[in-house]
């Protein structure tokens, strides 16, 4: 009896010498105060998106390392944490926003390009306008600017495009030669190929109207609005009145509704239809290139059994762009030139080119020159990329345009343009109105 | 932070304090008697659940509930201003605009009516069905608990494959062989919801007829064999023995399921996204805190929440429990 | 208490006519085996699914045969598997698992059983309080989001890095809801078992560890088995809290979280995706119908009475 008093009270000595571990855990964590090691190197400590095991991950650690080596003589050390974001929704921003809270936010982190206004209007970014040189700054395709400030570097570039079935097309009869980014097809042009693929017996063009659930359909959609000549958010962000529910915004919905109306694109068209040639185009980014490559040897056994087209243009001219970049955060370390050592090393173009090789994005800097083969895909995206890119709305309010921009995109087949802006408009804008309230 | 939880805790030790003294004044009148060593033994083997109880449940409430009446903000979490019943009123004013907070609550109330009676139904149907000896029914008990243990993602996943629009879509050719036009049923708002219950019920309902199988079991033969000499069919010893027996097992699945149902949030969310037609109280409650950031308001959505499902658990506590 | 229970459940069906019977059987087993297809069809699928390429799985979709292994190159049919090994390491992340779910298990049925006995059979002041704190947080569900509760294990308690295992560890050690089922089961312990064991000497604790646990089997079954679907089912919660696997050191992730990264690393195949979620949902199922019979029982005697 005795014996088993004891293995009581040792159960319960597990239990509270547990929770002394907890309040050991509590006094002495983070050794973050001390931004020097024992060598005397200043540690810069940085977060990514991305698992380490992954490709993407691998190239940064690899930048990484490469960057230690170079910077051991000045005592700078890149001290890299990789937290991949794909564990809910809100895993790596609750982890962004929880270091800020407790004062151990890394020294550079990553974000997605449109977090870019919410990130620097609640204080967490650092303003480095001043610290990045004009000229490099010009050799970006882009920057992460918010009321003129910059707050960030793109880490790749990203670029979208009509996937196409060539073997389709020649089958159909139809000649795409033509258009090409400097010379780009027109919405009629688009319709009146869908309409031969249709008369063909194909579905024409999977547009992924179907994919509202996330930021997916905004991403490839958008550039088709802005490229009727609409917009969606007032320069500052703040206003979508008159934007979102202008004519020209308008229009462009009302030809994704068209293509819908005429049977050329449906909600209904299956994830992997294109690549089991039951659709003509499928409108994807990047990444569907090595898909193509590898993936469907069945369907696709070379680069000549498809090909890549440009968005199709309008009164305006726009292309998709954006993807994830580095930025310093206003942390409680005031000195910031070896974060700007390190973020400058990361996007130099010797990194940009070493991280888009790995990944198969496109560099983001113009100098990089990846040297495409003239009429390949990447080129075709490069192209697009330097000449009709355009970026999403800057506006505190995205993850409330990305809902509203979806439920339009999914209330296309049904209802009508005016009505889906209309309602969509007023949500945007209300939510607008009480995030003016924080400013 | 650390502050204010101490202050909580105090709050809680001192009112525990009063209702134990209370107890010992009043321990006459209600005829028990306490011992110091019992006392003592009893607290020292419910410390650890209380202390873990008061930290990883106890406060998150409270917090919760406290952030309820603040503007929190989840990129501003070091500027959280109190602010009275601002978030209610709020609340109020977006639910008499009807929009995208209407048609939550609507949906809620549509999921709720349809997948409550739908899930116990067809959890008793499977628990009588297996409740029989032989190695037959041990096996299909397995098989009815399995979507139970599979992550909703790849059910929801699957699902979307057969509910797919396209003429090739599973349910759309099945149907499609007796002449039905495709149909695109999540997206049409009159079949989304209902698909949403059938999936919903089905993958669910494993658990509970575990549940009335411990039910069942508890019903003695005796009962049985009495009806059968009496020379009751089948549905008539359902009636007499099996449904009487069931009582506090129903009580207690209707509670839980009804409390479940409340709160569905992850099928609208991998099966449709953010839809009006589809979006849940939950759903929206989900979308306000985390994707908008606004915390102060989703935790006031939620409090409104806790309080009409308490209230409605309570009512059906009260209203099916049996009378002593 | 009575173990054989469940051999003699009432047995209403069955008939006693030898012909009929037959028949009745059959149909029985024919009716069984439809409704189990219905369960079972996402198992199917999953199976069927893990033995593809990419592009046997895309020419399947959306028809009957992506219910069906791919026969025309059954030759291929375990590479998928291989690679979920040899590429992806995992079960690294399921050796994790399995040992945060034991500790959880002991932990749980410990510290609720205790409280849950104490809840059933001693008196002490301010009992009340306690009976009616479980009922109203078993009944009423309070909405919480999970940001007070990562406050309260990042910021409060400062777990961090390698000791963030225990905000895995201990929120999963108390359930209100254990406590409420031994509290259900503890109340039908008939007393001649402790006063049997009091007057051999025993104190409290010993009339818990040396006569009640070992009565408890059922519930103790039904609780470390909910304990480990729960703890093995889990990744949001540790895919927050953990911190990511640093160079060359031990993975702190559990296998769900670790799998919802690896399902987002490019170039993954849905026949692997599909082939690391059966060898996870394994576990479960093993242990699930190995304990089957005692999570009948343990709900039965518990009574679940509200």
């Amino acid at each position: 009896m005795k014996k088993l008093f004891r293995t009581i009270v040792a159960m319960l000595m597990v239990v509270l010498s547990l929770f002394s571990l907890v309040a050991c855990g509590g006094g002495n964590t983070e050794s973050d105060s001390g931004e020097v090691d024992t060598d005397g190197n200043t540690i810069v400590k940085i977060l990514f998106h991305v698992d380490k095991s992954s490709t993407e991950g691998q190239a940064y650690q690899k930048r990484i390392d490469a960057f230690n080596l170079e910077y051991k003589d000045r005592k700078i050390k890149a001290s890299p944490s990789f937290k991949a974001r794909s564990a809910g929704a809100s895993g790596y921003e609750t982890e962004l926003l929880n270091n800020q809270v407790e004062g151990t936010l890394a020294d550079i982190v990553t974000f997605d390009a449109p977090n870019t206004a919410s990130y620097a209007n609640s204080g967490l970014l650092y303003d480095i306008s001043s610290l990045i040189d004009a000229e490099t700054q010009a050799d970006f395709y882009s920057l992460n600017k918010y009321n003129g400030k910059l707050y960030g570097l793109p880490i790749q570039e990203s670029s979208a495009g009509f996937f196409y079935n060539k073997k389709i097309f020649s089958a159909a009869g139809i000649n795409v030669s033509g258009y090409t980014v400097e010379n780009p097809w027109t919405f009629d042009q688009f319709k009146q190929v869908c309409q031969k693929l249709k008369d063909y017996g194909k579905i024409p063009v999977d547009m992924r109207i179907d994919a509202t659930k996330d930021e997916m359909a905004p991403y490839l959609l958008y550039p088709i609005i802005y490229a009727a000549g609409g917009s969606f958010t007032s320069a500052d962000g703040y206003t979508a009145t008159g934007y979102f529910n202008s004519p020209q915004t308008a229009s462009g919905f009302q030809f994704i509704k068209d293509l819908i109306s005429a049977g050329y694109t449906s909600y209904s068209i299956g994830a992997t239809d294109f690549f089991t040639e039951k659709v003509g185009m499928y409108l994807s980014s990047g990444w569907t290139i090595p898909d193509l490559d590898n993936k469907y040897r069945d369907y696709f056994a070379s680069r000549d059994d498809w090909g890549l087209l440009p968005y199709p243009q309008g009164s305006a001219k726009a292309s998709a762009t954006g993807s994830w970049s580095f930025g310093i955060t206003a942390n409680h370390h005031p000195d910031k030139s070896a974060s700007i050592e390190l973020i400058k090393y990361l996007t130099s173009p010797e990194s940009s080119k070493a991280i888009t090789d790995a990944t198969g994005m496109i560099p983001v800097r113009k100098s990089v020159n990846p040297n495409y083969q003239v009429g390949s895909p990447e080129h075709t995206l490069l192209k697009q990329l330097e000449l009709t890119g355009r970026e999403r709305p800057v506006t505190v309010a995205y993850p409330t345009f990305t809902t509203s921009f979806n439920q339009v995109i999914s209330g296309l087949g049904t209802g009508n343009v005016s009505d889906l802006l209309a309602n969509a408009t007023n949500t945007l804008q209300t939510e607008m109105n009480r995030l003016q309230q924080l400013r | 932070m650390l502050g204010t939880t101490l202050i909580i805790l105090a709050v809680f030790l001192a009112v525990f304090a009063v209702i134990a003294i209370v107890d010992i004044v009043t321990a006459k009148k209600r005829k028990e008697v306490y011992r110091v060593k019992s006392s003592a033994t009893a607290y020292l083997m419910l410390l650890p659940a209380i202390i873990l109880a008061f930290l990883f449940i106890l406060l998150p409430i409270l917090y919760s509930l406290g952030y309820a009446f603040t503007d929190y903000y989840l990129l501003k979490p070091n500027d959280i201003k109190f602010i009275d019943i601002q978030n209610f009123k709020q609340f109020f004013a977006e639910l008499g605009e009807r929009g995208t907070l209407y048609h939550a609550i609507k949906n809620t109330v549509i999921f709720v009516v349809g997948v409550v009676p739908l899930q116990i139904g067809l959890a008793l149907g499977l628990a009588i069905f297996v409740n029989r000896p032989g190695k037959g029914a041990k096996i299909f008990k397995v098989c009815f608990f399995a979507p139970v243990v599979i992550s909703l993602s790849v059910t929801s996943y699957l699902w979307l494959q057969i509910l797919s629009p396209s003429e090739t879509g599973l349910l759309n050719s099945i149907l499609g062989v007796f002449g039905a036009e495709p149909r695109d049923w999540l997206r049409d708002p009159n079949s989304a919801m209902i698909c949403i219950i059938i999936l919903s019920a089905w993958q669910g309902c494993g658990y509970q007829m575990l549940i009335f199988l411990s039910g069942l079991s508890n019903i003695r033969k005796e009962l049985y064999e009495a009806a059968s000499l009496d020379g009751a069919s089948a549905w008539k010893k359902f009636t007499t023995v099996t449904w009487p027996g069931l009582r506090s097992t129903f009580v207690y699945i209707i509670i839980t399921v009804f409390i479940g149902a409340c709160r569905i949030l992850t099928q609208p969310m991998l099966m449709t996204g953010y839809q009006d037609h589809t979006v849940t109280l939950s759903y929206y409650m989900y979308t306000q805190g985390y994707t908008y950031r606004w915390v102060g308001y989703s935790s006031a959505v939620a409090f409104l929440m806790t309080i009409f499902i308490g209230g409605v658990t309570f009512l059906q506590r009260h209203l099916l429990r049996e009378k002593k | 208490m009575d173990k054989n229970l469940i051999k003699d459940l009432p047995n209403f069906k069955l008939n006693k006519k030898p012909a009929s019977h037959t028949v009745k059987e059959v149909i029985y087993h024919i009716v069984g085996i439809i409704l189990s297809l219905i369960f079972l069809f996402p198992i199917i699928y999953m199976i069927a699914t893990s033995t593809k390429s990419e592009s046997a799985y895309a020419a399947s979709a959306g028809s009957i045969s992506m219910f069906l292994p791919d026969f025309t190159n059954l030759g291929t049919a375990l590479d998928n598997y291989k690679s979920v090994f040899t590429n992806y390491g995992i079960w690294r992340y399921a050796l994790n698992s399995f040992l945060y779910a034991g500790i959880v298990i002991v932990l749980n049925v410990l510290i609720n059983g205790l409280a849950g006995y104490v809840m059933a059979k001693l008196v002490f002041p301010g009992k009340r309080l306690l009976s009616f704190m479980i009922i109203f947080l078993i009944v009423v569900p309070v909405e919480t989001s999970i940001i007070p509760l990562y406050s309260i294990v990042k910021v409060m308690l400062g777990l961090k890095q390698t000791a963030s295992v225990i905000g895995i560890i201990l929120p999963a050690s108390i359930s209100i809801f254990n406590i409420f089922l031994f509290m259900q089961f503890f109340q039908g312990v008939p007393k001649e078992y402790e006063e049997a064991a009091r007057i051999d000497g025993a104190n409290t604790m010993g009339v818990f560890f040396k006569v009640i646990l070992p009565l408890s089997k059922p519930i103790i079954a039904t609780v470390a088995v909910f304990c480990f679907i729960g703890v093995w089912n889990d990744y949001l919660w540790p895919s927050m809290i953990l911190p990511a696997p640093g160079e060359g050191e031990w993975p702190l992730y559990p296998i769900q979280s670790a799998l919802t990264t690896i399902q987002s690393i490019e170039g993954i195949t849905t026949g692997e995706i599909m082939a690391s979620l059966i060898v996870t949902s394994i576990p479960i199922f093993v242990i699930y119908v190995a304990a089957q019979k005692y999570i009948v029982q343990g709900f039965g005697t518990a009574g679940l009475k509200m």
